[in-house]
């Protein structure tokens, strides 16, 4: 199993190779095969019998991250979902793309897709499950970003990518948490101690992380709004990530974690209320789109919004219906996605108000694209699919299964009339789409392109998966009982022995069906009139708008906060810096009752230092005071003089005689650099920069000083440096303590020290003798 | 065999002061420092074996016993942390002569480059606070003469300012040092850490810590002390910008996690709070930073800002896991901190510009460093296998078990902006329009440059998808962080 | 008289960080040089001071008992000279940085050419 997880990843590293030969053999080809091995591999599976299969693999089992397949009747469907229709559309782009596109790069984003998105429906390792989560997005940013020279390709695979992105870091903020309630990475076993997360106090947070992770992902409104920027990518594409497999891997995630979620009512609000939101929200906004591929993206965050409501209701009929629906969802709209490819691949045109009456031009296509968008309307036929998923969803609204009170009593009264407002839009785009584009008069000479039949590879794809509609539509049961029922038995737990019927008799839900074809009939045919209406509200509720204005606002407002506070200005920062500083410190200071002060251990007062003292206050304050830049140095150098002479007093000699020496040259080379600079000025500074610098200067001393003195009253220990006066002539040969220290007991400090003064030579060698250039900065 | 503690201070110290003999001739100080280079990561990596299968090497300086000469203690930390500075160090070195000019090859860059890492390993190795500090100059002194070399008018304005501020914070430090001392009367880190959980931490003790913290948090740019990093780090040239994003901020980083879990460990819920607080501002303004600019070079160093603030969450939270989480960060971060200097100086070389606003479409002409510059944005951003992701995660389980959900939510949200800042660069630098080079004659050149790096991207690809062969290693020292007395034992051994 | 020491080391350190406030690169160097004496006076305090008969200079001399703390004496040494070589850089720096910019404002070195 592993091997065929990494077959498109490997195939992916010789794709440079292939695409070589594109001109002989395009890419595609090779391409295909791989998901071609991987149906048949799992197709196996498939059987009545089925039993959930696990393997384990081992890669950095101490982080936990080990890669555990696990294979139960959901993953199979996905696995299949994602193998078989990406050999469709694998074969498909062979067709749409030309040799001379970057063939190389195209297929190698495809097949990382693959393997990543066959990762995240195996994976039971929650860590190895959000590594392969993370690269469906990336392989998605780069795939819409495919066409970048495009700005509308570019901002819509940055969109995709932070919301995606957004989502999954929220995903990983549930999974880590819920790994550690429960000590394990495996989904099975949170499941399996489902107790520990649910009764956890930080339990809506986990919830509410685990759903942004799969909302974002899923499309769900409010964000749904990457789904039709996405629509940039290559059609292709579109088909395949953006609504047969990818965009579920939040409702993936959500029936993943069903047996341990759905007994949970902030669950079923939740996840019913955003699914039914979305239903409505997208069919709406589908009705008033023109561009045939954004109609799809709309339709299908509507169709996604469906699913995940069937998965909010929990009842056993939902998750029936929504587990066949995402089968049934994945035929009827990848073929739909193919026939809008065709459609701008042989007109040009994407656009709905161009098109019109193709039907005798792309007879084969018009074809598909009937069978396909009334199955996605769930007009009553017995052979469509969509029809039978659309009625067990009308029938799971009228059977939630809560105690009714407060909001869910609401929730459930409105369900049914939300589903059907929701379905009207969606037979009306439907009707829509095929006979905009198909039927009513046709103006060729508008087109880019003359339109004629594609040719007919093109056309495989799309009828293997009308087959497939139409298939599932005549006989459920072929795919029901070794498959569906499997798939819905993981995510609800129990025994499915489910028979879709045609006709159950004039029931509930066969009315709201009517209703909806009876509406949707009568709005398709006034669509006319509701123009103005389409056209107004979104603008109001538009997310968009707020993604732009986010997105936006972030990139200005940093500019603005950072510019505010980065200013470059030295005396700015240092005020920060020690403000920060002062502040934290003092507070420690207070809450340690870190001060203290003992009298007993002190030196006596002596005369001599207390007037050396005096002096060097004065002359420390002079060089404030002072605006001739002589005096300042000189006075600078009182104060360096001064500290030698304190050195001379507490039995320093060394340090008196370092200190002179040092002094010395430092006045002599201050003078020597200050002579050729301007004369001092007066500060001219404002009142208030003045106050702030000086609580600064004053507070940082005064905190200093008080350190000092709770440091000095606190010697607990005694100093290691008795040993240095009792060794330092057996040991170290010498009499001078001070000296035995830096050249024996700490050398490797005075090494050092020579060190940093001959570095501190070169940079100053290298500084006046490079001329460096005033231009280049 | 303890001796071989000081190995990696001693043989960068001797090579830069035998390239500084050589310094005028180009070619061969450009070799022989290579060849060094190389040779010396040899050596250290067969040291850091031997660590690991041996235990912490001692070496007592000058044979003075501790704690009263300077201890060198090797232990496994400091040689996993000397060793990746080696790795970095190898990489610029191989980059340098593609990016410096001839003047500044020959003003003694080779021998500031071997002095820094002389000051870095020394740094990571000593056992003594007073020694610290004087690598510590010795490390700065060499990035005084390296931002200054090549004297640009922006340059020395802005090392005007890194100098001044660093100075500061030095002075700040020897005299903590000395408060330090006047209470635990040594500067052996052992002997402070034996003495200071004796009385507890009482008293003044804790605000001499939070000084200490101060002091290394300017050096590590933690929030609010970091506003001097940006702009000096992307003055000098890129190599040199390369080994400052890479090994400075880390060397603060590693004396906060160093003094804070052997020394002021005893006042966990004051001290490590404060942690947790800076560290979530650190991330956010970091990140806000990152996103303020058009400079591609500023981008990349206000980004050396929140993966501060990640590795000082981890001591904030200060659990076995959170420092492991730290430490497997930190050296994620000293290596890809590298690769992106190192790729955004060719870029910059390449377009011409380090305004994003001016580039564009440049993938078409530049592939290889259009897709390593990617795989550095993931690896950068956390985004799984890769390495920024094993560090990243165990921050996170170690911040959730201890339910600090507030920093966890921060990391988690900055984990995204990283993403927007780095992918901005991407799509509005490398993806768009192809065009017109404005230097087409750079093309080899560029090119040229981007081996260093892609070498030590690869490696930083590895430490993610291979990390089973790093992180038992990188547990065990959170597990010999978390138990100081090892570390006390092995130093002060009678 | 630890105490006075202490107090005027951190007067010291006022003065240099007033100083060091200023947009005048003279007035800020000499603000550093400020705060390296108040450091340097630190680390003398922190040994205990001694004068008088209390102890004498840590040079081993015949028959006296206390010396004064000499390791905080080494340590000043080595501060001394690491100080000294960071101010001869800082000062030749300022002076580079001063003529190549034509200010030694600092206010006006601020760059903000980085948008």
């Amino acid at each position: 199993m592993l091997v065929a997880v990494l077959l498109p990843f490997i195939l992916a590293l010789f794709i440079p190779l292939l695409s070589k030969w594109k001109n002989k053999l395009h890419t595609g080809y090779f391409v295909t095969i791989v998901p071609v091995i991987i149906f048949i591999y799992f197709i196996r599976f498939i059987g009545a019998g089925f039993e959930p299969v696990t393997r384990e693999y081992s890669w950095i089992p101490s982080l936990d991250m080990n890669i555990v397949f696990y294979l139960d009747g959901l993953s199979l469907l996905f696995v299949l979902l994602i193998s078989g229709i990406g050999a469709l559309v694998a074969f498909y782009s062979i067709f749409y793309l030309h040799k001379s596109e970057q063939l190389g790069n195209f297929y190698v984003y495809f097949l990382l897709f693959m393997g990543s998105m066959l990762g995240v429906v195996l994976s039971d390792n929650v860590f190895v499950l959000y590594s392969f989560w993370e690269f469906t997005s990336l392989s998605s940013f780069l795939l819409i970003g495919f066409w970048n020279h495009k700005k509308a390709s570019r901002y819509g695979a940055l969109k995709s990518m932070l919301i995606t992105v957004f989502g999954g870091l929220s995903l990983l903020g549930a999974l880590v948490f819920m790994s550690n309630l429960t000590n394990t990475a495996s989904i099975q076993g949170m499941i399996d101690q489902q107790q520990l997360i649910l009764n956890h106090e930080y339990f809506p947070l986990i919830l509410c992380l685990l759903l942004l992770g799969a909302f974002t992902k899923s499309a769900q409104f409010p964000f749904h709004i990457w789904l039709p920027d996405a629509m940039e990518a290559p059609t292709p594409v579109s088909a395949y990530l953006h609504s047969a497999t990818m965009v579920k891997a939040g409702i993936y995630l959500v029936a993943r974690y069903s047996p341990m979620l759905s007994s949970n009512d902030w669950f079923f609000i939740i996840v019913s209320t955003f699914g039914i939101i979305t239903l409505c929200w997208g069919s709406y906004m589908a009705v008033r789109q023109t561009d045939l591929k954004g109609i799809l993206a709309f339709s299908t965050i509507s169709q996604l919004g469906m699913i995940m409501s069937m998965l909010g209701f929990g009842t056993k009929m939902a998750v029936f219906a929504a587990v066949f629906h995402i089968l049934n969802h994945a035929t009827f709209k990848g073929s739909l996605f193919m026939v809008a490819g065709i459609v701008d691949h042989e007109t040009g045109s994407r656009d709905i108000r161009k098109l019109g009456g193709l039907m005798t031009y792309l007879p084969i296509t018009a074809t598909l694209a009937v069978l396909a968008s009334f199955s996605m309307a769930g007009v009553p036929l017995p052979f469509l699919n969509g029809f039978y998923s659309k009625e067990l969803f009308f029938d799971a609204s009228l059977h939630l299964k809560v105690t009714p009170e407060g909001f869910k009593e609401l929730l459930q009264m409105a369900m049914p009339y939300l589903a059907v407002f929701g379905s009207i839009f969606t037979f009306v785009y439907s009707m829509y789409f095929f006979f905009g584009t198909f039927r009513g008069k046709a103006n060729i000479e508008e087109l880019p392109k003359k339109p004629h039949e594609a040719p007919f590879g093109m056309l495989v794809s799309p009828i293997i998966l009308v087959l497939g509609v139409i298939v599932i539509g005549l006989f459920p049961h072929l795919i029901n009982e070794p498959f569906i029922a499997h798939a819905a038995h993981a995510v609800k737990g129990v025994e499915f022995e489910k028979h879709i019927k045609f006709w159950h008799g004039i029931t509930p839900p066969l009315i709201m069906s009517l209703t909806v074809v009876v509406f949707g009939t009568i709005l398709v045919l006034t669509r006319k009139i509701w123009q103005p209406v389409y056209r107004f509200i979104p603008g109001v509720l538009s997310m968009n708008k707020f993604y732009d204005g986010t997105v936006d606002r972030v990139e200005r407002y940093s500019g603005k906060i950072t510019n505010g506070y980065m200013n470059g200005s030295l005396g700015r920062y240092v005020r920060l810096i020690l403000a920060a500083i002062l502040v934290t410190t003092f507070a420690f200071m207070a809450v340690t009752g870190g001060f203290t002060i003992d009298t007993s251990n002190l030196a006596d007062l002596s005369l001599p230092g207390i007037s050396v003292a005096v002096m060097m206050v004065i002359a420390a304050v002079g060089t404030i005071i002072t605006n001739n830049r002589i005096t300042a140095i000189l006075i600078l150098g009182v104060v360096g003089y001064g500290l030698s002479m304190l050195f001379v007093l507490f039995r320093a000699p060394d340090l008196a005689l370092t200190q002179l020496i040092i002094e010395t040259v430092t006045v002599a080379l201050f003078l020597l650099v200050f002579y050729h600079l301007p004369k001092l000025r007066k500060k001219e500074e404002s009142a208030s920069t003045r106050v702030l610098n000086i609580v600064i200067s004053v507070g940082f001393g005064a905190m200093m000083t008080m350190i000092a003195i709770s440091a000095h009253s606190s010697k607990w220990f005694d100093s290691i440096a008795g040993y240095f006066i009792e060794k330092s002539h057996s040991l170290g040969g010498g009499d001078n303590v001070v000296n035995v220290i830096l050249v024996d007991f700490r050398g490797l400090d005075t090494l050092f020290e020579i060190v940093v003064l001959g570095i501190a030579a070169m940079a100053i060698f290298g500084m006046i003798r490079l001329r460096g250039n005033k231009e280049e900065d | 065999m303890s001796n071989l503690a000081v190995l990696p201070i001693i043989l960068p110290l001797l090579a830069g002061i035998l390239v500084a003999f050589i310094h005028k001739k180009k070619t061969m100080v450009r070799i022989t420092s290579q060849i060094i280079a190389v040779v010396n990561l040899i050596v250290i990596g067969w040291i850091f074996i031997q660590v690991r299968q041996n235990g912490s090497l001692v070496l007592e300086t000058g044979d003075w016993a501790a704690p009263y000469g300077i201890i060198i203690v090797g232990d496994l930390l400091a040689m996993t942390l000397v060793l990746t500075t080696n790795i970095v160090a190898v990489a610029s070195v191989f980059f340098a002569p593609k990016s410096l000019s001839e003047q500044q090859e020959t003003y003694y860059f080779y021998s500031f480059f071997f002095m820094l890492i002389a000051g870095v390993s020394g740094a990571f190795l000593t056992g003594d606070m007073f020694n610290l500090f004087v690598f510590f100059e010795v490390l700065l002194m060499a990035s005084y003469g390296l931002i200054v070399l090549g004297n640009g008018k922006a340059q020395l304005r802005e090392s005007l300012k890194y100098v001044l501020i660093n100075l500061f914070s030095s002075m700040l430090f020897v005299t903590t040092i000395a408060f330090l001392y006047s209470i635990v009367g040594t500067v052996n880190m052992a002997q402070i850490a034996e003495r200071v959980k004796e009385v507890e931490q009482q008293g003044i003790l804790t605000t001499i810590g939070i000084l200490f913290f101060f002091v290394f948090a300017t050096k590590a740019a933690v929030f609010p002390l970091y506003y001097w990093l940006p702009r000096p780090y992307i003055s000098p040239n890129p190599v040199v910008s390369a080994l400052f994003g890479a090994l400075l901020t880390k060397v603060g980083i590693y004396s906060i996690l160093r003094t804070f879990t052997l020394i002021f460990n005893q006042e966990v819920e004051m001290t490590h709070t404060l942690f947790i607080y800076l560290a979530a501002f650190t991330m956010l303004f970091g990140v806000i930073g990152a996103l303020s600019t058009n400079n591609v070079k500023l981008v990349i160093a206000y980004n050396i800002i929140p993966a501060v603030g990640f590795m000082l969450m981890g001591i904030g939270i200060f659990t076995e896991v959170s420092i492991s989480g730290t430490i497997y960060y930190l050296v994620h971060d000293m290596i890809i901190k590298g690769v992106l200097f190192l790729l955004i100086g060719a870029i910059v070389y390449a377009a011409g510009t380090s305004d994003l606003r001016k580039m564009g479409g440049l993938i078409h002409h530049y592939p290889v460093l259009g897709w390593l510059f990617f795989l550095a944005t993931l690896v950068l951003a956390g985004i799984p296998p890769f390495s920024g992701f094993i560090g990243k995660l165990q921050l996170l389980r170690g911040g959730l078990a201890e339910e600090e959900i507030m920093i966890v939510i921060v990391a988690l949200i900055s984990s995204l902006l990283i993403l927007f800042s780095m992918i901005r660069i991407f799509i509005r630098g490398f993806w768009g329009e192809e065009r017109e080079l404005e230097h087409p004659e750079r093309k080899s050149k560029a090119a040229r440059m981007v081996w260093p790096a892609a070498g030590l991207l690869a490696l930083s690809i590895l430490l993610g998808v291979g990390a089973e062969w790093f992180y038992p290693s990188i547990e065990s020292i959170a597990e010999y962080l978390m138990d100081p007395e090892i570390y006390i034992d092995s130093v002060l051994k009678e | 008289m630890e105490f006075i020491m202490a107090i005027l080391a951190g007067i010291l350190f006022t003065t240099g960080i007033y100083n060091l406030l200023q947009k005048q690169m003279l007035r800020i160097i000499i603000g550093t040089g400020l705060i390296s004496h108040g450091a340097h006076l630190f680390i003398l305090t922190m040994g205990e001071l001694k004068t008088g008969e209390r102890g004498a200079p840590p040079i081993l001399t015949e028959g006296v008992e206390s010396y004064t703390d000499p390791l905080p004496q080494a340590l000043i040494l080595t501060s001394i000279v690491i100080s000294f070589g960071v101010t001869s850089l800082l000062l030749v720096l300022a002076y580079r940085a001063s003529k190549i910019n034509g200010t030694d404002n600092m206010e006006q070195l601020r760059g903000n050419d980085y948008e």
